[in-house]
């Protein structure tokens, strides 16, 4: 997902790295199904990506027209819709604030993984290496394994230094979500909710950078009942 | 008793005036380095204080621009970590880089003086000795460049035809041998109409399975029957390599045979070779015009009309020094024009400074000028030029073109035309500041971690500009402002001042004020809302007002550490870039002046005044030079 995104955004990410919010949004079924949503918010620098996007290219890079952006979205969404075990794929955009909401339905997270992966390579015309993209969930039926794809760092390696630093403001929150309870988690930094059916890890996107494995997780859940 | 004295006297000054003779035979006689610059060189600069560069390195001085002719003798590893003074260049001589281009060819390279050859080929270790068809010359190339050497110069140069002569010379060959048009079967090709992806990639792999089928039609490139005979693309590498060597001896005849090089061909080149500043530069305007790919169409279908315009912009040239001082560089232009350009020049810069403008200048802002000129004088002059070249021109279209300006001319009621739009006018800017604005936050539900979204206040940065103009006329501009305002909501009158809301980028307020003579556009809030008549004791005042006042048609001042850093790059092209660039990170004011303009030329006046000291002046030198010469080609 993240591959798309960056790929999608690449010209307008560089630039406006500073306040980029994103929420990674995973619920999981106990039969493995589930419903995955993916929140980018860029409103804290709207003025700055309408005044990228007036331009034809910055610092060398050719810069995406909202025109050429909304058709990409409107592909990936046509192609992610048919892909076998996915559904409800929705794409809510937002050109005023810039904020772009992703939903899908998914059959199971393998399902998910392989479909992103698909549509991913067919849109680039590349073929995706294992670094490019290593798998970034798996389940099992009691315990989820999640972390971020390899290619968000990759990407991240080609900031400069003040871009770098202007992450401090942006944000990542992955979130986790199940039907029943959560028995324990390995990330010392993650915090379940009242209910204990919901797991969330927030970090600054520099913190991401400095360390990648913030995000990684293992959540264990409490044994089915029969 | 005067006799002793005189002839005791005598002496010295015989010796004084044998010692002045020798120096003026060796000078007249020794050759040097500027000497080998072609006259076909139409931007040159010359570093005349060569010695500032010894310690540079060898690889950092081919990373710049106008040394990218050389590059790829030099990065090959056989200047690692050597610097110019190890090169075995004589740093007394100096150092000319050049280019140059007209209708048939492209001419680059430099010159220099020669110290120690055998250092000098352990940097040039590409070239090999050729036989030189010049007495007293010793010829060497290399697969992109020649080295000549005569005496203690030396010239590094490079010839290219241009795509077009090459082409002509190619098709006229081509045809001449009975051969069809090499590129037919491309033409074929039409758009596909409303074609979806798969269709278009389904028809791709058609195509090419057809292709594999059926191979490409050889005759077409080759010579109809005889495939022995070159194709189009062989043919027109043999004749770039020809014309490639037929130029380069027409250019080295010239120089070495008949003794014409640019210091003979231009006397004010010749004469600015004589100042002593750190680099002289030379910008043959006229000539440049060649280069400008704007005037192709005229060029191809008004071509006496282009000649017109050759002629308007002869002896429009542009010499440069360069000057190193203590805790300056001061880069001084004069613009030369050509008597009819320097009639337009000289009438629109004749105009009286707006004093109105000063009271909108903020003593605080990082960066500002002034820019002062008579549209109507210059309109007046212009038509008065330029007109009779064209009502010349027999061509339906110009003719209708002169009979539609003649009639405007006529009609147009040009009081107030320029009145309401006199020309003159102001920039300042003010650095960055916040302006409000809006943003989406996600709070979160402790309970089961949903996230709603919701709209609060937030602010972004925005380079605070201001840019005004003089007007006689301000009901004029009003007008427009009222009828905009009927037009839509976002256009409100505010008393002192105008908004139009979310004008820039969507989301911030453009903000117009009409008043006091000028009509004034800006983002700065501040400024219209408590100072619309102006800054009063904020204003620009004393000395630095009077700088403005006094300099020529022009007049700027820039706070060189807040505004390039501030100033966003989005603003700029890349070559404009790239001399920002080289100025990041150095600290001070940088000034622009001008003088009267007169019809024969303008003085600019561009100095930049630094805290401290430079530690590298060498380095320093180089990346005002690339600036310059980046800007320039």
């Amino acid at each position: 997902m993240n591959r798309f995104v960056f790929t999608l955004f690449l010209g307008l990410f560089m630039a406006i790295t500073s306040c980029v919010e994103i929420i990674d949004d995973i619920t999981l079924k106990n039969d493995g199904s589930g419903t995955f949503k993916y929140t980018i918010n860029l409103s804290s620098s709207k003025v700055k990506i309408k005044g990228i996007l007036a331009l034809d290219s910055l610092d060398g890079k050719k810069v995406p027209k909202l025109e050429d952006i909304k058709e990409k979205i409107a592909l990936f969404k046509t192609k992610l819709s048919s892909k076998q075990g996915i559904s409800n794929v929705n794409i809510d955009s937002d050109y005023e604030e810039f904020v772009f909401k992703f939903r899908c339905d998914f059959s199971s997270v393998t399902v998910l993984q392989s479909a992103i992966k698909e549509v991913v390579e067919d849109m680039a015309n590349e073929k995706l290496t294992v670094a490019d993209y290593q798998e970034w969930l798996s389940w099992d039926g009691q315990k989820l394994v999640r972390s971020i794809p390899e290619i968000t760092l990759e990407k991240t390696k080609n900031l400069k230094q003040e871009e770098i630093d202007q992450l401090k403001l942006g944000s990542y929150t992955s979130i986790s979500r199940f039907e029943r309870l959560v028995d324990r988690f390995e990330n010392t930094e993650a915090k379940l909710s009242s209910n204990k059916l919901n797991v969330m890890v927030k970090t600054g996107a520099y913190s991401l950078i400095q360390n990648p494995n913030l995000l990684e997780n293992t959540i264990y859940l409490t044994p089915l009942k029969n | 008793m005067s006799r002793p004295k005189a002839h005791i006297s005598s002496r010295p000054l015989q010796l004084t005036l044998i010692f002045c003779a020798f120096l003026a035979v060796r000078t007249s006689f020794s050759q040097r380095s500027e000497a080998l610059i072609p006259k076909d060189a139409s931007t040159v600069f010359s570093i005349n204080n060569f010695s500032l560069l010894q310690k540079i390195s060898i690889d950092d001085l081919v990373k710049y621009e106008f040394m990218e002719e050389v590059q790829q003798e030099l990065f090959d590893g056989s200047t690692s970590g050597k610097t110019l003074k190890d090169s075995g260049i004589d740093f007394d001589q100096k150092l000319n880089v050049f280019y140059g281009k007209d209708d048939d060819f492209e001419v680059s390279g430099f010159t220099f003086g020669v110290k120690d050859k055998q250092k000098l080929f352990s940097v040039f270790d590409d070239f090999a000795l050729v036989e030189s068809p010049y007495e007293g010359v010793e010829y060497y190339t290399s697969y992109f460049n020649s080295l000549l050497i005569q005496g203690t110069s030396a010239l590094l140069i490079r010839v290219e035809p241009s795509m077009e002569s090459v082409d002509a010379v190619t098709d006229s060959i081509w045809f001449s041998r009975g051969n069809r048009n090499p590129f037919e079967q491309f033409d074929t090709y039409e758009e596909p109409e409303n074609e979806s992806e798969d269709e278009f990639l389904n028809e791709l792999q058609n195509e090419v399975d057809a292709e594999e089928s059926d191979p490409l039609d050889l005759e077409m490139l080759t010579g109809e029957d005889d495939l022995e005979q070159k194709n189009y693309y062989e043919l027109r590498d043999s004749v770039q390599m020809e014309l490639q060597a037929s130029l380069m001896e027409r250019v080295c005849n010239e120089l070495l045979i008949r003794k014409i090089n640019l210091v003979t061909f231009d006397n004010r080149f010749a004469e600015q070779l004589t100042h002593n500043s750190e680099a002289i530069f030379y910008l043959d305007n006229a000539r440049s015009l060649q280069n400008a790919q704007g005037l192709w169409y005229f060029e191809t279908m008004f071509p006496s009309l282009y000649q017109d315009i050759k002629e308007l912009y002869s002896g429009n040239v542009m010499l440069g020094d360069l000057m190193l001082h203590e805790n300056s560089v001061e880069f001084v232009m004069n613009a030369r024009y050509g008597p009819e350009l320097g009639s337009i020049y000289e009438e629109m810069n004749d105009a009286r400074f707006d004093k109105q403008v000063l009271k909108y200048i903020n003593k605080n802002n990082t960066a500002y000028f002034t820019y002062n000129i008579d549209m109507r004088q210059a309109y007046e002059q212009a038509y008065k030029v330029i007109m009779p070249i064209l009502s010349d021109e027999r061509n339906l279209r110009i003719s209708t073109n002169v009979l539609t300006l003649e009639l405007l001319n006529e009609f147009v009621d040009k009081d107030a035309l320029f009145n309401t739009y006199k020309g003159s006018m102001f920039g300042t800017f003010g650095g960055i500041k916040k302006i409000k604005t809006t943003k989406i936050v996600f709070s979160y539900d402790e309970e089961t971690f949903e996230y709603v979204e919701k709209e609060v206040d937030a602010e972004e940065d925005m380079p605070v500009f201001t840019i005004g103009f003089t007007t006689e006329r301000s009901d004029i501009p009003e007008k427009v402002l009222k009828h905009l305002s009927r037009m839509t909501s976002r256009f409100q009158n505010k008393g002192n001042y105008w908004v139009y809301e979310d004008a820039i980028l969507e989301a911030a307020p453009l903000y117009m004020i009409n008043r006091n003579g000028l009509f004034i556009f800006t983002n700065d809030e501040d400024l219209v809302v408590n100072h619309a008549d102006g800054y009063g004791e904020e204003a620009l005042k004393g000395k630095e007002a009077k700088k403005c006042k006094k300099s020529g048609f022009m007049y700027g001042k820039i706070d060189w550490s807040t505004t390039i850093e501030k100033f966003p790059k989005d603003f700029f092209s890349e070559k404009q870039n790239q001399v920002l660039d080289a100025m990041r990170g150095k600290t001070g004011n940088m000034e622009l002046t001008t003088s009267e303009t007169t019809k024969e030329g303008t003085r600019f006046d561009l100095v930049y005044y630094f805290e401290g000291s430079y530690e590298n002046s060498g380095k320093y030198l180089l990346d005002l030079l690339n600036s310059i010469y980046v800007m320039s080609k």
